[in-house]
Protein backbone atom coordinates (compact mmCIF):
# COMPACT_ATOMS: atom_id res chain seq x y z
CA UNK A 1 0.00 0.00 0.00
CA UNK A 2 1.20 3.45 -0.78
CA UNK A 3 2.30 5.54 2.17
CA UNK A 4 -0.12 8.25 1.16
CA UNK A 5 -3.01 5.82 1.09
CA UNK A 6 -2.11 4.66 4.57
CA UNK A 7 -2.30 8.24 5.79
CA UNK A 8 -5.66 8.66 4.11
CA UNK A 9 -6.98 5.57 5.82
CA UNK A 10 -6.14 7.00 9.22
CA UNK A 11 -7.56 10.39 8.38
CA UNK A 12 -10.74 9.06 6.78
CA UNK A 13 -12.86 8.95 10.00
CA UNK A 14 -11.63 12.41 11.03
CA UNK A 15 -12.53 13.80 7.62
CA UNK A 16 -15.92 12.15 7.76
CA UNK A 17 -16.54 13.55 11.24
CA UNK A 18 -15.91 17.03 9.87
CA UNK A 19 -18.39 16.13 7.10
CA UNK A 20 -15.92 16.81 4.32
CA UNK A 21 -16.69 14.66 1.31
CA UNK A 22 -13.44 15.31 -0.49
CA UNK A 23 -10.14 13.80 0.66
CA UNK A 24 -7.98 15.74 3.02
CA UNK A 25 -5.11 17.82 1.71
CA UNK A 26 -1.92 18.51 3.64
CA UNK A 27 -3.09 22.07 4.29
CA UNK A 28 -6.38 20.85 5.73
CA UNK A 29 -4.59 18.31 7.88
CA UNK A 30 -2.39 21.03 9.35
CA UNK A 31 -5.41 23.26 9.82
CA UNK A 32 -7.57 20.72 11.58
CA UNK A 33 -4.67 19.39 13.63
CA UNK A 34 -3.63 22.85 14.68
CA UNK A 35 -7.13 23.82 15.71
CA UNK A 36 -7.46 20.61 17.71
CA UNK A 37 -4.18 21.21 19.51
CA UNK A 38 -5.17 24.78 20.35
CA UNK A 39 -8.57 23.60 21.53
CA UNK A 40 -7.20 20.86 23.73
CA UNK A 41 -4.55 23.12 25.23
CA UNK A 42 -7.20 25.75 25.92
CA UNK A 43 -9.24 23.12 27.71
CA UNK A 44 -6.41 22.51 30.19
CA UNK A 45 -6.64 25.73 32.23
CA UNK A 46 -10.44 25.59 32.10
CA UNK A 47 -10.49 22.14 33.66
CA UNK A 48 -7.78 23.09 36.14
CA UNK A 49 -9.68 26.16 37.19
CA UNK A 50 -12.86 24.20 37.74
CA UNK A 51 -11.00 21.75 39.92
CA UNK A 52 -9.57 24.27 42.35
CA UNK A 53 -12.53 26.63 42.53
CA UNK A 54 -14.33 26.64 45.88
CA UNK A 55 -18.09 26.18 45.90
CA UNK A 56 -20.03 29.37 45.35
CA UNK A 57 -23.79 28.96 44.90
CA UNK A 58 -25.21 31.01 42.07
CA UNK A 59 -28.21 28.88 41.14
CA UNK A 60 -31.48 30.26 42.38
CA UNK A 61 -33.83 28.02 44.33
CA UNK A 62 -36.95 26.92 42.50
CA UNK A 63 -39.36 26.87 45.41
CA UNK A 64 -39.90 28.14 48.91
CA UNK A 65 -42.26 27.36 51.76
CA UNK A 66 -44.28 30.38 52.85
CA UNK A 67 -46.60 30.62 55.83
CA UNK A 68 -49.80 32.56 56.41
CA UNK A 69 -49.81 33.53 60.10
CA UNK A 70 -53.53 34.31 60.00
CA UNK A 71 -54.46 30.71 59.22
CA UNK A 72 -51.90 29.11 61.51
CA UNK A 73 -53.31 27.54 64.65
CA UNK A 74 -49.94 26.84 66.21
CA UNK A 75 -50.42 23.07 66.49
CA UNK A 76 -46.76 22.33 65.71
CA UNK A 77 -47.47 19.39 63.42
CA UNK A 78 -45.14 20.86 60.81
CA UNK A 79 -42.28 20.73 63.28
CA UNK A 80 -43.05 17.11 64.10
CA UNK A 81 -43.40 16.15 60.45
CA UNK A 82 -40.10 17.86 59.67
CA UNK A 83 -38.03 16.12 62.34
CA UNK A 84 -39.73 12.76 61.94
CA UNK A 85 -39.16 12.69 58.21
CA UNK A 86 -35.57 13.87 58.28
CA UNK A 87 -34.22 12.79 61.64
CA UNK A 88 -36.58 9.96 62.56
CA UNK A 89 -37.35 11.47 65.95
CA UNK A 90 -39.69 14.05 67.40
CA UNK A 91 -37.47 16.96 68.34
CA UNK A 92 -38.97 20.40 67.77
CA UNK A 93 -35.71 22.20 68.60
CA UNK A 94 -34.22 20.54 65.54
CA UNK A 95 -37.07 21.54 63.29
CA UNK A 96 -36.22 23.57 60.21
CA UNK A 97 -39.53 25.36 60.48
CA UNK A 98 -39.80 27.22 63.75
CA UNK A 99 -43.30 28.02 64.97
CA UNK A 100 -43.58 30.21 68.00
CA UNK A 101 -46.05 32.42 69.79
CA UNK A 102 -44.58 35.88 70.15
CA UNK A 103 -45.43 36.69 73.71
CA UNK A 104 -42.18 38.52 74.34
CA UNK A 105 -41.08 40.65 71.49
CA UNK A 106 -40.69 44.14 72.97
CA UNK A 107 -40.70 47.43 71.13
CA UNK A 108 -38.95 46.09 68.03
CA UNK A 109 -41.95 44.23 66.71
CA UNK A 110 -42.79 40.70 65.78
CA UNK A 111 -39.53 39.79 64.12
CA UNK A 112 -37.39 40.67 67.13
CA UNK A 113 -38.70 37.49 68.68
CA UNK A 114 -35.64 36.26 70.53
CA UNK A 115 -33.98 39.63 70.93
CA UNK A 116 -36.94 41.71 72.02
CA UNK A 117 -36.49 43.46 75.31
CA UNK A 118 -40.11 44.13 76.23
CA UNK A 119 -42.53 41.90 78.07
CA UNK A 120 -45.58 41.69 75.90
CA UNK A 121 -46.22 40.58 72.39
CA UNK A 122 -49.42 40.45 70.43
CA UNK A 123 -49.68 36.72 71.01
CA UNK A 124 -49.84 35.83 67.34
CA UNK A 125 -48.22 32.64 66.14
CA UNK A 126 -45.33 33.31 63.79
CA UNK A 127 -43.52 30.92 61.48
CA UNK A 128 -39.84 31.13 60.68
CA UNK A 129 -38.66 29.53 57.49
CA UNK A 130 -35.51 29.40 55.43
CA UNK A 131 -35.56 32.13 52.75
CA UNK A 132 -33.50 29.98 50.34
CA UNK A 133 -31.33 33.04 49.69
CA UNK A 134 -30.17 33.73 46.17
CA UNK A 135 -26.51 34.48 45.47
CA UNK A 136 -24.67 35.35 47.71
CA UNK A 137 -25.92 32.67 50.10
CA UNK A 138 -24.69 33.71 53.58
CA UNK A 139 -24.55 30.25 55.17
CA UNK A 140 -22.95 28.58 52.13
CA UNK A 141 -20.39 31.34 51.73
CA UNK A 142 -19.42 31.12 55.38
CA UNK A 143 -19.03 27.34 55.40
CA UNK A 144 -15.33 26.46 55.40
CA UNK A 145 -16.02 22.88 54.31
CA UNK A 146 -18.28 23.69 51.32
CA UNK A 147 -20.87 21.54 53.12
CA UNK A 148 -23.86 23.65 52.12
CA UNK A 149 -24.68 22.60 48.60
CA UNK A 150 -27.46 22.94 46.07
CA UNK A 151 -29.94 20.05 46.29
CA UNK A 152 -30.78 19.03 42.72
CA UNK A 153 -34.57 18.96 42.22
CA UNK A 154 -35.52 22.37 43.62
CA UNK A 155 -32.06 23.90 43.96
CA UNK A 156 -32.64 24.20 47.69
CA UNK A 157 -29.63 24.94 49.87
CA UNK A 158 -28.87 21.80 51.83
CA UNK A 159 -26.32 20.74 54.41
CA UNK A 160 -24.33 17.77 53.19
CA UNK A 161 -23.92 15.73 56.41
CA UNK A 162 -20.85 13.96 55.05
CA UNK A 163 -18.96 17.24 54.69
CA UNK A 164 -20.31 19.06 57.76
CA UNK A 165 -17.90 19.02 60.69
CA UNK A 166 -20.14 20.78 63.18
CA UNK A 167 -18.21 24.06 63.41
CA UNK A 168 -21.44 26.10 63.78
CA UNK A 169 -20.14 28.98 61.63
CA UNK A 170 -23.26 28.77 59.47
CA UNK A 171 -25.43 29.31 62.57
CA UNK A 172 -23.78 32.70 63.00
CA UNK A 173 -23.87 33.49 59.29
CA UNK A 174 -27.64 33.17 58.78
CA UNK A 175 -29.27 36.54 59.49
CA UNK A 176 -32.52 34.81 60.52
CA UNK A 177 -31.14 32.00 62.72
CA UNK A 178 -32.58 29.41 60.37
CA UNK A 179 -29.88 26.78 60.75
CA UNK A 180 -30.59 24.08 63.32
CA UNK A 181 -27.92 22.10 65.07
CA UNK A 182 -28.18 18.49 66.11
CA UNK A 183 -25.94 17.91 69.14
CA UNK A 184 -26.39 14.13 68.88
CA UNK A 185 -24.86 13.79 65.44
CA UNK A 186 -22.85 17.05 65.79
CA UNK A 187 -24.08 18.31 62.44
CA UNK A 188 -25.85 21.43 61.30
CA UNK A 189 -29.04 21.03 59.36
CA UNK A 190 -31.36 23.31 57.47
CA UNK A 191 -34.50 23.31 55.33
CA UNK A 192 -33.88 21.65 51.98
CA UNK A 193 -37.58 21.61 50.97
CA UNK A 194 -37.65 17.80 51.41
CA UNK A 195 -36.36 17.38 47.85
CA UNK A 196 -39.27 19.31 46.38
CA UNK A 197 -42.02 17.75 48.49
CA UNK A 198 -42.10 19.57 51.83
CA UNK A 199 -43.48 17.42 54.61
CA UNK A 200 -44.47 20.42 56.73
CA UNK A 201 -46.82 21.60 53.99
CA UNK A 202 -48.37 18.15 53.83
CA UNK A 203 -48.76 18.01 57.60
CA UNK A 204 -50.36 21.43 58.03
CA UNK A 205 -54.06 20.99 58.91
CA UNK A 206 -54.92 24.67 58.56
CA UNK A 207 -53.50 25.21 55.06
CA UNK A 208 -51.27 27.87 56.48
CA UNK A 209 -48.14 26.56 54.77
CA UNK A 210 -47.75 26.43 51.05
CA UNK A 211 -44.95 25.48 48.72
CA UNK A 212 -44.68 28.16 46.04
CA UNK A 213 -42.23 29.20 43.34
CA UNK A 214 -39.24 30.98 44.83
CA UNK A 215 -39.62 34.63 45.63
CA UNK A 216 -37.23 36.95 47.35
CA UNK A 217 -38.41 37.31 50.94
CA UNK A 218 -35.11 38.50 52.34
CA UNK A 219 -36.23 42.11 52.52
CA UNK A 220 -39.60 41.22 54.03
CA UNK A 221 -38.14 39.85 57.25
CA UNK A 222 -35.64 42.08 59.07
CA UNK A 223 -32.39 40.53 60.20
CA UNK A 224 -32.67 38.93 63.58
CA UNK A 225 -29.00 38.74 64.43
CA UNK A 226 -25.95 40.68 63.37
CA UNK A 227 -24.16 38.25 61.15
CA UNK A 228 -20.49 37.64 61.43
CA UNK A 229 -19.26 37.83 57.88
CA UNK A 230 -16.58 35.20 58.10
CA UNK A 231 -15.76 34.18 54.56
CA UNK A 232 -12.87 31.76 54.12
CA UNK A 233 -9.99 33.34 52.14
CA UNK A 234 -10.31 30.83 49.31
CA UNK A 235 -13.93 31.80 48.78
CA UNK A 236 -13.21 35.51 49.05
CA UNK A 237 -10.63 35.03 46.31
CA UNK A 238 -13.23 33.20 44.23
CA UNK A 239 -15.65 36.14 44.70
CA UNK A 240 -12.88 38.41 43.44
CA UNK A 241 -12.09 36.12 40.55
CA UNK A 242 -15.66 36.28 39.34
CA UNK A 243 -16.45 39.92 40.07
CA UNK A 244 -12.98 41.29 39.31
CA UNK A 245 -10.75 38.70 37.61
CA UNK A 246 -7.10 39.61 37.65
CA UNK A 247 -7.47 41.80 40.70
CA UNK A 248 -6.57 39.19 43.26
CA UNK A 249 -4.04 36.45 43.55
CA UNK A 250 -5.40 33.02 44.28
CA UNK A 251 -3.26 30.38 45.82
CA UNK A 252 -2.68 27.48 43.49
CA UNK A 253 -1.38 23.96 43.94
CA UNK A 254 2.18 22.72 43.86
CA UNK A 255 4.86 25.10 42.61
CA UNK A 256 2.54 28.14 42.23
CA UNK A 257 1.51 27.68 45.85
CA UNK A 258 5.17 27.55 46.85
CA UNK A 259 5.80 30.76 44.93
CA UNK A 260 2.93 32.50 46.68
CA UNK A 261 0.03 31.97 44.34
CA UNK A 262 -0.85 32.55 40.71
CA UNK A 263 -2.64 35.48 39.20
CA UNK A 264 -6.26 34.77 38.39
CA UNK A 265 -6.84 35.54 34.76
CA UNK A 266 -4.65 37.24 32.20
CA UNK A 267 -4.16 40.89 33.16
CA UNK A 268 -3.72 41.94 29.53
CA UNK A 269 -6.78 40.20 28.18
CA UNK A 270 -9.70 42.39 27.12
CA UNK A 271 -12.13 39.74 28.31
CA UNK A 272 -11.01 39.98 31.90
CA UNK A 273 -12.52 42.42 34.32
CA UNK A 274 -9.22 43.28 35.97
CA UNK A 275 -7.79 45.23 33.04
CA UNK A 276 -4.55 45.67 34.93
CA UNK A 277 -2.98 47.14 31.83
CA UNK A 278 -5.32 50.11 32.08
CA UNK A 279 -4.02 50.81 35.57
CA UNK A 280 -0.44 50.40 34.41
CA UNK A 281 -0.80 52.70 31.41
CA UNK A 282 -2.89 55.13 33.46
CA UNK A 283 -0.43 55.45 36.32
CA UNK A 284 2.46 55.77 33.85
CA UNK A 285 0.70 58.59 31.97
CA UNK A 286 -0.25 60.27 35.24
CA UNK A 287 3.35 60.21 36.46
CA UNK A 288 4.49 61.65 33.14
CA UNK A 289 1.89 64.42 33.42
CA UNK A 290 2.90 65.27 36.99
CA UNK A 291 6.59 65.27 35.98
CA UNK A 292 5.86 67.48 32.99
CA UNK A 293 3.92 69.92 35.14
CA UNK A 294 6.72 70.01 37.70
CA UNK A 295 9.35 70.67 35.02
CA UNK A 296 7.17 73.37 33.49
CA UNK A 297 6.69 75.05 36.87
CA UNK A 298 10.39 74.85 37.64
CA UNK A 299 11.32 76.31 34.26
CA UNK A 300 8.84 79.11 34.76
CA UNK A 301 10.29 79.96 38.14
CA UNK A 302 13.89 79.84 36.92
CA UNK A 303 13.58 81.54 33.55
CA UNK A 304 11.45 84.42 34.76
CA UNK A 305 14.26 85.76 36.94
CA UNK B 1 -4.82 96.10 35.92
CA UNK B 2 -8.03 95.86 34.04
CA UNK B 3 -10.89 93.63 35.04
CA UNK B 4 -13.04 91.67 32.58
CA UNK B 5 -16.25 89.95 33.62
CA UNK B 6 -15.72 86.45 32.22
CA UNK B 7 -17.68 83.91 34.22
CA UNK B 8 -21.40 84.38 35.01
CA UNK B 9 -22.64 83.33 38.44
CA UNK B 10 -24.44 80.07 37.47
CA UNK B 11 -21.34 78.76 35.76
CA UNK B 12 -19.16 79.68 38.74
CA UNK B 13 -21.46 77.87 41.15
CA UNK B 14 -21.66 74.91 38.79
CA UNK B 15 -17.89 74.80 38.45
CA UNK B 16 -17.25 74.55 42.19
CA UNK B 17 -20.08 72.13 42.91
CA UNK B 18 -18.87 70.00 40.04
CA UNK B 19 -15.31 70.23 41.35
CA UNK B 20 -16.42 68.97 44.76
CA UNK B 21 -18.29 66.08 43.15
CA UNK B 22 -15.34 65.18 40.94
CA UNK B 23 -12.96 65.17 43.90
CA UNK B 24 -15.34 62.98 45.92
CA UNK B 25 -15.78 60.65 42.97
CA UNK B 26 -12.05 60.35 42.33
CA UNK B 27 -11.22 59.65 45.98
CA UNK B 28 -13.97 57.05 46.40
CA UNK B 29 -13.25 55.69 42.93
CA UNK B 30 -9.67 54.96 43.92
CA UNK B 31 -11.00 53.38 47.10
CA UNK B 32 -13.24 51.11 45.03
CA UNK B 33 -10.63 50.39 42.40
CA UNK B 34 -7.59 49.53 44.46
CA UNK B 35 -8.91 46.67 46.65
CA UNK B 36 -11.53 45.72 44.07
CA UNK B 37 -15.23 46.41 44.32
CA UNK B 38 -16.06 42.81 45.27
CA UNK B 39 -13.88 43.09 48.37
CA UNK B 40 -16.03 45.85 49.85
CA UNK B 41 -19.32 45.32 51.64
CA UNK B 42 -22.39 46.60 49.80
CA UNK B 43 -23.00 49.33 52.38
CA UNK B 44 -19.43 50.63 52.63
CA UNK B 45 -19.07 54.41 52.80
CA UNK B 46 -16.93 54.59 49.69
CA UNK B 47 -19.55 52.79 47.62
CA UNK B 48 -22.44 54.90 48.90
CA UNK B 49 -20.56 58.18 48.46
CA UNK B 50 -19.53 57.16 44.95
CA UNK B 51 -23.14 56.32 44.12
CA UNK B 52 -24.70 59.52 45.44
CA UNK B 53 -21.91 61.78 44.17
CA UNK B 54 -22.40 60.00 40.85
CA UNK B 55 -26.07 60.95 40.84
CA UNK B 56 -25.10 64.54 41.67
CA UNK B 57 -22.67 64.37 38.77
CA UNK B 58 -25.47 63.27 36.44
CA UNK B 59 -27.54 66.28 37.49
CA UNK B 60 -24.53 68.55 37.19
CA UNK B 61 -23.73 67.24 33.74
CA UNK B 62 -27.31 67.68 32.51
CA UNK B 63 -27.39 71.19 33.99
CA UNK B 64 -24.20 72.11 32.15
CA UNK B 65 -25.51 70.86 28.84
CA UNK B 66 -28.87 72.57 29.18
CA UNK B 67 -27.34 75.81 30.44
CA UNK B 68 -24.70 75.87 27.72
CA UNK B 69 -27.25 75.19 25.00
CA UNK B 70 -29.77 77.76 26.21
CA UNK B 71 -27.25 80.49 26.93
CA UNK B 72 -25.50 79.78 23.63
CA UNK B 73 -22.16 79.09 25.33
CA UNK B 74 -21.83 75.77 23.58
CA UNK B 75 -22.12 77.32 20.15
CA UNK B 76 -20.13 80.44 21.00
CA UNK B 77 -17.24 79.06 23.02
CA UNK B 78 -16.90 75.40 22.20
CA UNK B 79 -17.32 75.05 18.45
CA UNK B 80 -13.89 74.79 16.87
CA UNK B 81 -13.57 76.99 13.81
CA UNK B 82 -10.98 77.28 11.09
CA UNK B 83 -9.31 80.16 12.90
CA UNK B 84 -8.88 77.98 15.99
CA UNK B 85 -7.25 75.19 14.01
CA UNK B 86 -4.67 77.67 12.79
CA UNK B 87 -4.16 79.02 16.31
CA UNK B 88 -3.58 75.66 18.01
CA UNK B 89 0.14 75.49 17.21
CA UNK B 90 0.77 79.08 18.22
CA UNK B 91 -0.98 78.45 21.52
CA UNK B 92 0.95 75.23 22.14
CA UNK B 93 4.18 77.02 21.29
CA UNK B 94 3.28 79.71 23.79
CA UNK B 95 2.71 77.24 26.60
CA UNK B 96 5.80 75.18 25.80
CA UNK B 97 8.37 77.84 24.90
CA UNK B 98 7.42 81.51 24.59
CA UNK B 99 5.89 81.63 28.05
CA UNK B 100 9.32 81.31 29.66
CA UNK B 101 10.61 84.29 27.70
CA UNK B 102 7.85 86.41 29.19
CA UNK B 103 5.94 86.86 25.97
CA UNK B 104 2.27 87.61 26.15
CA UNK B 105 -0.47 85.09 25.57
CA UNK B 106 -1.40 85.13 21.86
CA UNK B 107 -5.01 84.71 22.91
CA UNK B 108 -6.13 86.98 25.72
CA UNK B 109 -9.57 85.89 26.94
CA UNK B 110 -12.51 88.20 26.39
CA UNK B 111 -16.23 87.81 27.04
CA UNK B 112 -16.74 87.22 23.31
CA UNK B 113 -14.12 84.50 23.00
CA UNK B 114 -13.41 83.06 26.41
CA UNK B 115 -11.26 80.10 25.45
CA UNK B 116 -8.13 79.78 23.39
CA UNK B 117 -8.08 76.98 20.79
CA UNK B 118 -6.38 74.51 23.13
CA UNK B 119 -8.88 75.26 25.88
CA UNK B 120 -11.74 74.77 23.45
CA UNK B 121 -10.33 71.41 22.47
CA UNK B 122 -9.68 70.28 26.05
CA UNK B 123 -12.91 71.49 27.63
CA UNK B 124 -15.02 70.36 24.69
CA UNK B 125 -13.54 66.86 24.75
CA UNK B 126 -13.75 66.52 28.51
CA UNK B 127 -17.31 67.77 28.82
CA UNK B 128 -18.87 66.32 25.69
CA UNK B 129 -17.01 63.00 25.44
CA UNK B 130 -15.37 61.89 28.68
CA UNK B 131 -17.87 63.21 31.23
CA UNK B 132 -20.65 61.91 28.99
CA UNK B 133 -19.08 58.47 28.77
CA UNK B 134 -18.43 58.35 32.52
CA UNK B 135 -21.97 59.42 33.33
CA UNK B 136 -23.57 57.00 30.89
CA UNK B 137 -21.51 53.99 31.97
CA UNK B 138 -22.06 54.96 35.62
CA UNK B 139 -25.79 55.07 35.03
CA UNK B 140 -25.67 51.64 33.42
CA UNK B 141 -23.88 50.30 36.51
CA UNK B 142 -26.55 51.63 38.84
CA UNK B 143 -28.98 48.95 37.72
CA UNK B 144 -31.99 51.19 37.32
CA UNK B 145 -33.23 50.89 33.81
CA UNK B 146 -34.33 48.07 31.62
CA UNK B 147 -30.72 47.97 30.40
CA UNK B 148 -29.92 45.35 33.01
CA UNK B 149 -31.06 42.38 30.97
CA UNK B 150 -29.26 43.60 27.86
CA UNK B 151 -26.04 44.08 29.82
CA UNK B 152 -26.36 40.55 31.16
CA UNK B 153 -27.34 39.21 27.75
CA UNK B 154 -24.42 40.82 25.92
CA UNK B 155 -22.10 40.25 28.91
CA UNK B 156 -20.59 43.73 28.49
CA UNK B 157 -20.26 44.56 32.18
CA UNK B 158 -16.50 44.15 32.06
CA UNK B 159 -16.16 46.24 28.94
CA UNK B 160 -18.30 48.98 30.50
CA UNK B 161 -16.11 48.88 33.58
CA UNK B 162 -12.99 49.21 31.44
CA UNK B 163 -14.49 52.20 29.62
CA UNK B 164 -15.43 53.79 32.95
CA UNK B 165 -11.90 53.33 34.29
CA UNK B 166 -10.22 54.61 31.12
CA UNK B 167 -12.50 57.66 31.21
CA UNK B 168 -11.63 58.22 34.86
CA UNK B 169 -7.90 58.08 34.11
CA UNK B 170 -8.29 60.62 31.30
CA UNK B 171 -10.30 62.80 33.67
CA UNK B 172 -7.61 62.67 36.35
CA UNK B 173 -4.93 63.42 33.75
CA UNK B 174 -6.95 66.39 32.59
CA UNK B 175 -7.44 67.51 36.18
CA UNK B 176 -3.69 67.57 36.88
CA UNK B 177 -3.08 69.79 33.88
CA UNK B 178 -6.19 71.89 34.58
CA UNK B 179 -5.17 72.67 38.15
CA UNK B 180 -1.62 73.47 37.12
CA UNK B 181 -2.71 75.73 34.30
CA UNK B 182 -5.06 77.61 36.58
CA UNK B 183 -1.90 79.13 38.06
CA UNK B 184 -0.69 80.44 34.71
CA UNK B 185 -2.69 83.67 34.79
CA UNK B 186 -1.31 87.16 35.15
CA UNK B 187 -0.80 86.29 38.81
CA UNK B 188 -0.57 82.79 40.25
CA UNK B 189 -4.10 82.94 41.67
CA UNK B 190 -5.79 85.28 39.21
CA UNK B 191 -7.58 82.53 37.25
CA UNK B 192 -8.82 80.95 40.48
CA UNK B 193 -10.02 84.33 41.74
CA UNK B 194 -11.75 84.84 38.42
CA UNK B 195 -13.55 81.53 38.82
CA UNK B 196 -14.76 82.63 42.28
CA UNK B 197 -15.50 86.32 41.69
CA UNK B 198 -16.16 86.29 37.96
CA UNK B 199 -13.66 88.99 37.08
CA UNK B 200 -10.47 88.09 35.30
CA UNK B 201 -7.58 90.40 36.04
CA UNK B 202 -5.42 91.10 33.05
CA UNK B 203 -2.32 93.15 32.56
CA UNK B 204 -2.77 96.48 30.84
CA UNK B 205 -0.71 97.07 27.78
CA UNK B 206 1.45 99.40 29.86
CA UNK B 207 2.28 96.55 32.21
CA UNK B 208 3.19 94.02 29.60
CA UNK B 209 6.83 93.17 29.30
CA UNK B 210 7.72 94.08 25.77
CA UNK B 211 11.02 93.11 24.21
CA UNK B 212 13.48 95.97 23.88
CA UNK B 213 14.33 95.17 20.30
CA UNK B 214 10.69 95.43 19.46
CA UNK B 215 10.42 98.87 21.03
CA UNK B 216 13.43 100.24 19.28
CA UNK B 217 13.10 98.35 16.04
CA UNK B 218 9.78 99.79 15.01
CA UNK B 219 9.28 102.99 16.89
CA UNK B 220 6.41 104.15 14.77
CA UNK B 221 4.13 101.22 15.54
CA UNK B 222 4.99 99.73 18.90
CA UNK B 223 6.01 102.73 20.94
CA UNK B 224 2.49 103.97 20.54
CA UNK B 225 1.46 101.43 23.15
CA UNK B 226 4.14 102.58 25.61
CA UNK B 227 3.35 105.43 27.94
CA UNK B 228 5.21 108.59 26.95
CA UNK B 229 7.27 108.86 30.15
CA UNK B 230 8.28 105.20 29.90
CA UNK B 231 9.20 105.61 26.27
CA UNK B 232 11.32 108.53 27.30
CA UNK B 233 12.95 106.38 29.96
CA UNK B 234 13.75 103.69 27.41
CA UNK B 235 15.10 106.28 25.07
CA UNK B 236 17.23 107.86 27.73
CA UNK B 237 18.64 104.52 28.78
CA UNK B 238 19.47 103.39 25.30
CA UNK B 239 20.95 106.59 24.01
CA UNK B 240 23.18 106.66 27.08
CA UNK B 241 24.43 103.18 26.32
CA UNK B 242 24.98 103.98 22.69
CA UNK B 243 26.93 107.04 23.72
CA UNK B 244 29.08 104.94 25.97
CA UNK B 245 29.75 102.49 23.19
CA UNK B 246 30.85 105.19 20.83
CA UNK B 247 33.08 106.69 23.45
CA UNK B 248 34.65 103.33 24.25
Amino acid sequence: MDKNDEKMEILEPVVRSFSMNHPCSRRQFVKVGGISIIGISALGPVLARGATKPLIIVEQAQGIVVADPVKCVGCGRCELACTEFIDGKASPTLSRIKVDRNLNFGPKGVFALRQGQGNWGNGLVIQDLCKQCSHPVPCADACPKDAIVVAPPGNARMVDPDKCNGCKICLKACPWEMISFDPDSNKATKCFLCNGNPKCVEACPAESLSYVPWRDLRNKAPHRITTTAVIPPGKAAACQECHLPGAQKIVGQGIPKFLGGVKAGNPFSLREFGFKWIDRVGTALLSIAVLFVAVHAALRAVVKR
Amino acid sequence: MKRIYLHPLPLRVWHWVNALMVILLIITGIELRVPGIAALPANSTALLVHKYAGWAMVISCVFWFVYSLISGNLQRYYVIRKRDLQGIFGQAKFYLFSMFRGEENPFPPSPEEKFNPLQKLAYGTIMCIFTGVLVVTGLLFSDIFFFRKYILLLNVMRVLDAIHVVGAYVFVLYLVVHIYMSTLGSGASSHIKAMILGYEEELDESEMIVGYEQVLGEPGTTTAAVLPEKAAAFQACHTEHEGANIDG
